[in-house]
């Protein structure tokens, strides 16, 4: 668990922070995504984790211990770290990249290339064709595919990504992020993920901090809860307009109450459960009719706008501006 | 006409006689050989006592900015100095006097611009993200010198050391005016005693000297860059 107490950082020379006073606790194994405008203070407040950047105020506990309690080295190689940019050594191969932390720690060699292989193959990458490769050698998703490979290396229980699959193309990333959060389904690390995208934030936390201008936290909530209340004009404008159809995009039809589907729906529009809610919408509409068949594992459902309206439960969209998430 | 030079050119005219073998094959053990030797060991010295010196002023140059200017500032005249001036300032210093020193001197000096220069545009030339992430995964400052920066400058340096060593061996042929020895005595003897044959073989083997060098150099440059060799997938 990591919990930032009343953190706040300030640069010397300077009277405004960067952060300011922010608390919030990122439970154990989620991923808790900082997202916010540039000049929000996101990649600071994840850089003062591992001490990259030291705080000003407050305090940052990793697992109830501050982080000041051990050297800045000896605690970032129990972080794993990885960055939009990558930084993956140019002058070493893939293999001595991935290992670089577990050298640091000084395992032997062969337990240090039984980990690398095991990381190539979570990561997609056969281990036969590119241990041995340059960084070069290699296109950016695969790229950034080491650079997560290089961060679980000695499978730390906390890592701190900063815009970790922003360096590729929208499909690339798209994919990427699924993976990732497959390999997190086994993992469940402890992660502070840091992006500008609101999209990637919802598709990737467990929780969302939405910061604002000043380093000031906005909304800390689940996706849902933000979504659905946002608590100021600030964060109800920075999830954007279509913040109903995003909370669409969080539910697979499968998994919605359904009436099931009864005879006379031959000439309906047939959608598989796999999707999310927002597309078969968008499917919904397009096929002219005000009702859909669900193909799910079990008997079929019936899609209908009312039930898509039953789903979002009627608080679609007014902004709370107590701050208050309670259902 | 006292000028050596001016009569040696009268006698070549004369008799176009440029290279006397006999000569060559009778001094070769005892003139061609040794002059050669010492310029290897004038040259090599010279370089290695400079990049001892760039080396850590250059390091401290790319961490600390402000220490820059002024190394610059410094080496940059000592580059623009004319030898022969250097080599006279050097021998009327007492401790120093004639020999090979003050001619190691003068070369050191002038290798320094290039090769803390290089130093620093190595440095620069890592990308700061590969730092970063050294960083973040805890690496110590020393680590990330040696494991990380200097592996990725060393082209770079080493380009440095190509230009400083082909300088060097040819500003070092000079130093046999203040009895620095070298191929140089050579080329100064046979304009003394009007012999095309000794001058041209210092010339021929300073110049050899100096092409082998940088090829030398050149392959070490690609040798310790083998991540670029690698073609993209």
């Amino acid at each position: 668990m990591i919990e930032f107490s009343h953190v706040s950082k300030t640069y010397p020379g300077s009277n405004d922070p960067v952060v300011n006073d922010l608390s919030f606790e990122v439970p154990e194994g989620e991923i808790c995504v900082l997202v916010g405008p540039s000049g929000c203070g996101k990649t600071t407040s994840m850089r003062m984790v591992n001490r990259l950047i030291e705080i000003t105020e407050g305090e940052i506990l990793i697992d109830g211990e501050p982080n000041t309690s051990m050297s800045g080295t000896q605690l970032r190689r129990k972080i794993g770290y990885a960055i939009q940019q990558i930084g993956l050594f140019p002058h070493r191969t893939i293999a001595d990249n991935i290992g670089t932390v577990p050298n640091l720690l000084g395992w032997d060699k062969n337990r240090i290339k039984g980990r690398v292989d095991e990381l190539l193959d979570l990561v997609g990458l056969a281990p036969d064709d590119y241990r041995d490769r340059y960084p070069a050698e290699l296109s950016g998703g695969q790229q950034q595919r080491v650079g997560v490979a290089r961060a679980l290396a000695a499978d730390p229980p906390i890592m701190l990504m900063d815009e970790p699959f922003g360096a590729v193309d929208p499909i690339t990333r798209d994919r990427l992020q699924d993976e990732f959060l497959n390999i997190q389904d086994d993992i469940r690390k402890t992660i502070v993920f840091v992006t500008h995208d609101i999209d990637e934030a919802i598709k990737m936390g467990n929780k969302i901090a939405i910061l604002k201008q000043g380093g000031v936290l906005a909304q800390y909530d689940t996706p849902e809860n933000i979504l659905a209340r946002p608590n100021s004009e600030f964060v109800s404008s920075f999830v954007g307009g279509d913040r109903v159809l995003k909370r669409l995009s969080l539910t697979r039809v499968g998994e919605m109450d359904l009436e099931p589907a009864n005879g006379g729906t031959d000439d309906l529009l047939r959608i598989s459960g796999g999707l999310s809610v927002k597309d078969a919408l968008s499917e919904l509409i397009g096929s002219g009719h005000s009702r859909a068949v669900v193909e799910g594992e079990g008997e079929n459902g019936l899609l209908t706008f009312a039930a898509i309206e039953n789903l979002m439960g009627g608080a679609s969209g007014q902004v709370t501006n107590d701050g208050e998430t309670s259902a | 006409m006292s000028n050596p030079a001016l009569l040696l050119l009268q006698d070549v005219l004369e008799e176009p006689k440029l290279i006397d073998w006999e000569w060559l094959r009778e001094n070769f053990w005892e003139d061609i050989v040794p002059a050669f030797q010492g310029h290897i060991f004038l040259s090599f010295i010279s370089v290695a006592v400079a990049l001892l010196i760039a080396l850590p002023i250059g390091i401290l140059s790319a961490r600390y900015r402000k220490v820059y200017p002024p190394v610059t500032f410094v080496t940059g005249i000592l580059y623009s100095i004319p030898s022969l001036a250097l080599f006279a300032i050097l021998i009327s210093i007492p401790a120093v006097g004639l020999g090979p020193t003050p001619v190691i001197i003068a070369l050191v000096a002038y290798s320094l611009l290039i090769l803390i220069r290089n130093t620093v545009a190595g440095l620069d030339s890592v990308p700061p993200e590969t730092i970063d992430a050294a960083r973040g995964m805890g690496l110590t400052n020393r680590q990330i010198l040696f494991r990380v920066e200097l592996p990725l400058a060393l082209p770079i340096i080493v380009a440095g050391v190509r230009i400083a060593t082909v300088t060097i061996i040819g500003i070092a042929t000079i130093g046999a005016y203040i009895s620095g020895g070298g191929l140089g005595a050579l080329i100064f003897d046979g304009i003394n005693r009007q012999f095309p044959t000794m001058i041209i073989a210092g010339a021929v083997l300073a110049t050899a000297m100096a092409i082998i060098a940088d090829l030398l150099l050149l392959g070490l440059e690609r040798y310790l860059r083998p991540w670029a060799r690698a073609r993209k997938a």
